[in-house]
């Protein structure tokens, strides 16, 4: 690593300088818990991106992950005390043996074919939770200890996260891995004719990522101290990883990250304002629409493009 | 406990549901057949159709079935429209291109009608909503028996359109072989307009059978779109017949599973994301050879 490029230094400043934004402004509550969710859906981006990116795997049923996980931390906590911080590992392996679970029969399906199962792996995963109300607290969800850490904590907790999800998607993107999945997207027939085992590539990817969404959903849910299965299961949570993905810039190491910083901020905008909650479906099916038929490649591929001019 | 009427019920139950479940999966077997792709806005389609059929039954007691008559034809219009501006422009990209497409169609379908029609749960009840026919021991509502009368004569319609018209002729022939039919003069483009219009028209057209059964607000249509998915794939995704088998039997395992021990109404819907990916994943050779087709077409 040569710290003069700016591909290292560049990354290591912007953590720096997030890093002190709490010591610096330790009242700023409102900004510390937006800057906290930002980091955890930047993490979410960025763990999608290793499958919808990397692998070019789009899955709608990243929810599943995100909701068995949150539950599992909820449940240690509230119903056997244990720490929020200690149920987090526990969380990323449920997390894994669901995305095990999905993947090994659905990576049989090739591009829209794995896209439509995971629509219905996700569905499923919500419809079961709801009635699953012994566990989950059903349709009026559950109710978690109020005793949280501080908003500070949060905040430097997200972003030691979302620096381990990128680092992880960064060495992930060099290694062998990284190079089987990209082959495996281009040509999957020709990719496994020299040596890419595709199951056990697209696996060893969906696992990392459901690893990172599963202690990112820990987080969550212990920050919110509720859980909901419409809310840690739902489809929109889904969806908001496909759209960072998709507005940053697919299959490349910034652009979910890019998709995250601006997608999270400007939801919460949205749906903060009253007259502009009404247009917040519109605002994200209007960019998907935008992005597919005028830049595929994102903000990441327009930026790259007008530099280029 | 099981009596040879309840049976009977759930039988004559699950033969009129697919009937319906046919018709609102054709849309997306035929748009499939011509350009290989998946209509995520089937059920942004659906939705938007019920508030139209519920809109020309509020302003002029238009009854569902003529209602939906012209709901189809205005999502003909519309279809078309849409596959000329955009769809068109990703039919040669990546299969995923389209499908994100589409789903922000869906997205912005559903904001429209929040839009315009608030997020309220609509029904429209009809004269004869809670009548029944009495056959035998067996009570059949109307409101299940209209949809399934027109859902045949429809789906009866389409079979003659494609094998006894100039058009269907082409429409089937693209579907068949892309490259061949474009060899022997078919103006592929042109078909695969219509094709994505009559696709739009029959989801409409379900979408608007669909609220003699069910009250509907701008999330409606997604569980039926998985329905859809489901019965597709069950029917190998592109045949008349095989649509229709689906149906049969994604409605044949919902009416029988109250009879499951311990079941619960609310889990219906598991039904049919499990079928879909137990068919997805169980028939992948059926899937894969038409994966192959496609590339060798290209």
């Amino acid at each position: 690593m040569r710290l003069r490029q700016p591909s290292v230094w560049a990354p290591i400043a912007l953590v720096v300088v997030l890093a002190m934004f709490p010591a610096a402004f330790p009242d700023e509550l409102n900004y510390l818990g937006l800057g906290f969710l930002t980091f955890i859906f930047v993490t979410l981006a960025v763990a999608w991106n290793m499958v919808g990116g990397y692998a070019g795997q789009v899955s709608f049923g990243y929810a599943a992950f995100f909701g068995t996980a949150a539950y599992v931390t909820a449940i240690l906590w509230s119903r056997y005390e244990w720490e929020p911080v200690l149920t987090l590992p526990l969380a990323g392996l449920a997390a894994v043996a669901v995305s095990l679970i999905v993947g090994l029969p659905c990576f049989r399906l090739l591009g829209p074919y794995f896209s439509i199962a995971t629509i219905g792996v996700g569905e499923a995963a919500r419809v079961l939770a709801l009635n699953l109300d012994q566990l989950t607290g059903g349709a009026s969800g559950l109710n978690l200890p109020l005793s949280v850490p501080s908003k500070p904590w949060f905040y430097w907790s997200g972003l030691a996260l979302a620096v381990v999800a990128v680092s992880v998607s960064a060495w992930m993107r060099a290694s062998r891995v990284g190079l089987g999945l990209f082959a495996l997207r281009m040509d999957q027939d020709a990719a496994e004719s020299v040596g890419v085992n595709s199951t056990v590539y697209k696996n060893i990817a969906h696992s990392s990522s459901a690893f990172l969404v599963g202690i990112a959903a820990g987080l969550y849910v212990v920050y919110f101290s509720y859980g909901h299965p419409n809310q840690v299961f739902g489809f929109d949570l889904s969806i908001g990883m496909v759209l960072m993905g998709v507005i940053g810039g697919v299959g490349t190491l910034w652009g979910p990250v890019l998709g995250a910083a601006i997608y999270y901020p400007i939801r919460q905008l949205l749906l903060s304002q009253s007259n502009l909650v009404a247009f917040n479906l519109l605002v994200y099916g209007g960019l998907l629409i935008a992005i597919i038929l005028f830049e595929p490649g994102g903000l990441l591929g327009l930026i790259r493009r007008v530099a280029r001019r | 406990m099981y009596e040879p009427s309840a049976i009977a019920g759930l039988v004559v139950t699950a033969v009129l549901t697919a009937g319906l479940y046919a018709l609102m999966s054709y849309g997306l077997a035929l748009v499939y057949g011509v350009m290989k792709i998946i209509n995520l806005a089937h059920a942004g389609t659906m939705m938007l159709s019920a508030f139209v059929v519920l809109t020309l039954n509020r302003a002029f007691h238009l009854d569902p079935v003529p209602g939906a008559v012209v709901s189809a034809a205005v999502f003909f219009v519309l279809g078309m429209a849409l596959y000329r501006l955009a769809v068109r422009r990703v039919i040669d990209a990546p299969p995923i291109a389209s499908l994100l497409l589409l789903f922000g169609v869906w997205l912005c379908a559903q904001n429209a009608a929040y839009l315009i029609w608030g997020s309220e749960d609509q029904s429209i009840v009809t004269p004869y909503t809670f009548s029944t026919v009495d056959i035998g021991d067996i009570k059949i509502a109307v409101s299940r028996l209209i949809p399934f009368g027109v859902s045949l004569v429809a789906l009866g319609t389409l079979t003659w359109f494609l094998r006894a018209t100039d058009l269907g002729k082409a429409i089937r022939a693209v579907s068949q072989n892309a490259l061949s039919a474009r060899l022997v003069g078919v103006r592929s483009e042109r078909v695969a307009t219509i094709a994505f219009g009559l696709g739009s028209a029959l989801s409409a057209f379900a979408g608007g059978l669909l609220t003699l059964l069910f009250s509907f607000n701008p999330d409606f249509g997604g569980t039926f779109q998985l329905k859809s998915f489901a019965i597709i794939v069950l029917g190998g995704l592109e045949s008349l017949p095989g649509v229709a088998l689906g149906a049969l039997v994604l409605a044949v395992v919902e009416s029988f599973s109250i009879l499951i021990p311990g079941w619960r109404g609310s889990l219906i819907n598991l039904l049919a994301f499990s079928i879909l990916v137990a068919a997805l994943v169980l028939l992948p050779g059926g899937i894969a050879s038409l994966l192959d087709r496609r590339g060798k077409t290209e």
